[in-house]
């Protein structure tokens, strides 16, 4: 919730900007902006009485120790890097769209529907079923934030926040009612069908999820830069006068942002269910939604850097529980971490008349 | 008798540019001085550097006989100088007293509102301002918000006025009020700086012009006496101000443009039609119709009814994008929010309205290549200068940034064009630029639909002038039966 009211402003200021790779770029900034909040970091570590440097070794230990550590991170990068793709096109056009978090949830549910409903399939038929399940309720439910939005000008930020709210006690009900297993205690799904889980990486513990994640940020840093279509949304997000005397369908355009972005991040709903926990769970995904936005800023709203990002952040977390148990610098610092990282990155960029 | 100001020698470069280059300029008491130069001649540059907003490489500054160096636009303002900007600096939502008390340490730490309000009335007699102590700044006229920036200079006591182009968004009207308020300042013994491309306003109200060309003083001389040509002919090396003549409309060609008690919110219904190798223009005091007209024609505006026929086909209720498939250019008066991304580079603006069409793109894909090559092939027929196609817009003078719009809208080689002010912001050199390439379009069969505030431009290029007023014609007349003092009568009629 926190990272949204900063992002307003911050992603109007970047609209319509290329990263350009100049130590005075945006580039540039970003990461002086990283390496101050790192100091910031290793200073408040210092301050609660350990070693800042044996910290962040923990961290990059936890982060990338071993196979199955690097695993992990990369599966923890996955659905930031999957919803702040979509995040970021939303910005790029000029939709400041909030909902990440109800879609990946949303997306969760209906791939886990769309899992049991191929339970039977053989393997492929079934993977691919459930993540074209999860991609489409994660669309569908922009859909709405989207038709409320256009058809009775409700301001998308607010159209898209509340619905998350909708969407999480949504997803509590099909828990407690057809997605449920009956008699477990807690709010979850029975496992999913065998033939819906997605593989992982031999010696690894990734699920191949954040390679579609990858290929889905380049896929789309082209389109945004090298398609009429992206064309349009670029123009549209600097200008809507602009957009409209370019001759462009605002609305049609927003419904395209939208639609891209509520299914990928259904899409990162749903390898999280079939790749990570393999059941669909209560607050499976909570805060995923919000960090893809910060992720998507911190990449400066273009597909391509959001990658770093997400790396930054997922590693972050993923190697913030070794800290904790190594040399018990509690792991909520990481959290610390991350609200800096954004103020530095919002002061650097954002200054500038 | 010692000058108010005297600048000497100053120089300021922006890399292999010289913007200013060894410029002398004097102001006495009690003078008004028109600066007059092209767009990008320096004018704005000597400006800034005078009010501290930009350093001179080399050069002095001495006001009221103290050096003046490295000083900021608080310190100028404090020594007695004051800038009006084209773009007001008011808080709309406050009255005229606070907007004057705004950032003024004499309003108090707690403000002293009753007393300043009083000064604010007296100053305002005084000089003829007519200003409202307690209106709301919002809610006045343009020209009257103007003034409340000339009673903050006044009131702090400015003794040198620097005005930026003040008069492009007034009305006639508020033009001639203007110029006495002026006439006032003089009489107290303020120095005036009075910053114009308008040769009319020069000879009516400055003592003396200096006139700047690539950066250099290229004439100083006093207004008694000056003709208009002889200014003209100073500021861009030769005489523009008579009206190329048009030629004789060639036998009315097919309607191309048709319009059946054609109405939109804001419009009243409007029947007329534009010929093939013809230019309807459109004058008239700014705000009575002329941008409800245009954006209608456009499709930016619902029609609300009647019948618009572009080439006999019905386009009432038609998309922009498929107005501008059937052959329909527009030219919008807001350049910086409508007709330009100014974020993004001049060939994506380039490409702006035609980012699904080759050379721009090719199936699903852009083709920036190409895109690149066309522009540049755009920037040299226009004359557009920067440094390249992927030069960023908002980087560019106002002269070249219209330009790049004249160039996208003639390119397409259009049907029917609507230019509302298409020459804003140019000098006389560039307008006749764009001017020519209106009528050469139009020899080719065009139909143009010219609106604009400037009289002066309308009557310039115009086979029939219309005057808007009250969001309707007022009237219509052709060329050949050009009547002054009618279209003056159309103008203030039902003028708002």
């Amino acid at each position: 919730m926190s990272d949204a009211a900063p992002s307003l402003s911050f992603a109007t200021f970047l609209q319509g900007r290329r990263i350009r790779l100049t130590p005075g770029g945006l580039f540039g900034r970003i990461c002086v902006a990283l390496l101050l909040s790192m100091v910031c970091a290793a200073v408040l570590i210092g301050l609660s009485g350990h070693n800042p440097f044996a910290a962040f070794a923990a961290i990059a230990q936890g982060a990338m120790g071993s196979e199955h550590q690097i695993g992990a991170s990369l599966n923890r990068c996955t659905p930031y890097l999957l919803a702040g793709v979509g995040v970021a096109l939303c910005f790029r056009a000029g939709v400041i769209n909030i909902g990440a978090e109800g879609q990946i949830a949303i997306g969760g549910a209906g791939a886990a529907a769309a899992a049991f409903a191929f339970a039977d399939a053989p393997p492929i038929v079934a993977v691919v079923a459930a993540l074209l399940g999860g991609a489409l309720a994660g669309a569908a439910w922009a859909g709405i934030a989207t038709a409320i939005h256009l058809g009775r000008r409700v301001h998308e930020v607010l159209a898209t926040l509340l619905l998350n709210f909708v969407a999480l006690l949504l997803v509590q009900q099909l828990l407690a009612g057809p997605l449920g297993q009956f008699g477990a205690g807690f709010l979850q799904s029975p496992l999913m069908p065998r033939s819906a889980w997605l593989p992982r990486l031999a010696g690894f513990d990734a699920h191949p999820g954040f390679l579609i994640a990858i290929l889905a940020a380049a896929a789309f840093s082209f389109v945004l830069w090298r398609t009429p279509f992206g064309f349009a949304l670029r123009v549209a997000g600097s200008s809507r006068l602009a957009g409209a005397y370019a001759g462009f369908s605002l609305a049609r355009l927003t419904w395209g942002a939208m639609l891209i972005a509520g299914a990928l991040a259904g899409l990162a709903g749903g390898i999280e269910v079939l790749g990570v926990h393999r059941r669909l769970i209560e607050g499976f995904s909570l805060g995923f939604g919000f960090k893809a936005v910060t992720v998507a800023l911190l990449g400066a709203i273009e597909p391509l850097a959001v990658t770093p990002a997400a790396l930054f952040i997922g590693l972050l977390e993923s190697g913030s529980l070794a800290m904790q148990r190594q040399i018990g610098v509690p792991s909520a610092l990481i959290t610390v971490i991350e609200g800096l990282t954004m103020l530095f990155v919002l002061a650097a960029t954002a200054g500038r008349k | 008798m010692s000058p108010l100001l005297q600048m000497r020698g100053i120089v300021r470069r922006f890399g292999d540019l010289c913007a200013n280059d060894n410029i002398d300029l004097d102001v006495q008491p009690g003078e008004i001085l028109g600066l007059l130069g092209e767009n990008g001649s320096g004018k704005s540059t000597l400006m800034k550097v005078l009010f501290g907003m930009l350093r001179a490489d080399s050069g002095s500054i001495a006001f009221k006989g103290k050096l003046l160096d490295g000083h900021t636009p608080a310190e100028a303002m404090a020594a007695g100088i004051a800038m009006i900007h084209q773009h007001f600096m008011l808080i709309d939502a406050m009255t005229v007293t606070e907007n004057v008390m705004l950032g003024w340490p004499e309003a108090g730490r707690v403000l002293r509102t009753k007393e300043i309000s009083s000064r604010v009335r007296e100053a305002s007699k005084r000089f003829g301002l007519y200003l409202d102590p307690d209106a709301q700044v919002g809610a006045l006229p343009l020209g009257r918000r103007q003034r409340v920036e000339i009673l903050k200079a006044i009131l702090r006591n400015a003794e040198l006025l620097i005005l930026d182009e003040p008069t492009s968004n007034l009305a006639p009207a508020e033009v001639a009020d203007l110029l006495v308020i002026l006439r006032r300042l003089r009489a107290e013994r303020k120095g005036i700086v009075f910053i114009t491309h308008k040769l009319p306003e020069v000879l009516d109200v400055c003592d003396n012009v200096v006139v700047l060309r690539l950066g250099r003083v290229v004439g100083r001389a006093p207004v008694a006496g000056a003709s208009r040509g002889q200014l003209a002919e100073m500021m861009i090396g030769r005489d523009v101000s008579a009206p190329r003549e048009v030629d004789a409309a060639k036998p009315p060609g097919q309607a191309r443009l048709a319009l059946r008690d054609f109405s939109a919110p804001g419009l009243l219904p409007l029947t007329f039609e534009v010929r093939a190798g013809e230019i309807l223009g459109v004058a008239g005091v700014d705000g009575n119709g002329q941008f409800e007209l245009v954006e209608s024609l456009s499709g930016l505006l619902p029609a609300r009814g009647g019948v618009l026929e572009l080439d006999g086909r019905d386009i009432t209720r038609s998309t922009v994008a498929a107005r501008m498939n059937l052959g329909l250019a527009y030219m919008p008066a807001d350049r910086g929010q409508k007709a330009l991304v100014k974020g993004m580079s001049i060939a994506e603006n380039v490409m702006l309205r035609d980012s699904r069409r080759p050379p721009y793109a090719r199936g699903p894909l852009l083709t920036p290549a190409r895109a690149a090559a066309k522009t540049r092939a755009l920037m040299a027929d226009y004359d557009i200068r920067a440094r390249g196609p992927d030069s960023i817009v908002a980087r560019l003078s106002g002269g070249n940034q219209q330009k790049i719009v004249v160039a996208r809208e003639l390119d397409r080689g259009p049907a029917v064009l609507i230019a509302h002010q298409a020459a804003w912001g140019l000098d006389p050199g560039a307008t006749r630029f764009v001017l020519d390439r209106m009528i050469a379009l139009r020899d080719r069969g065009a139909a143009i639909v010219y609106v604009s505030s400037e009289l002066e431009e309308v009557l310039a290029i115009s086979d029939r002038v219309a005057v808007m007023a009250g969001g309707g014609f007022a009237g219509v007349m052709p060329r050949s039966a050009l009547d002054m003092r009618q279209i003056g009568l159309w103008m203030a009629g039902r003028a708002a």
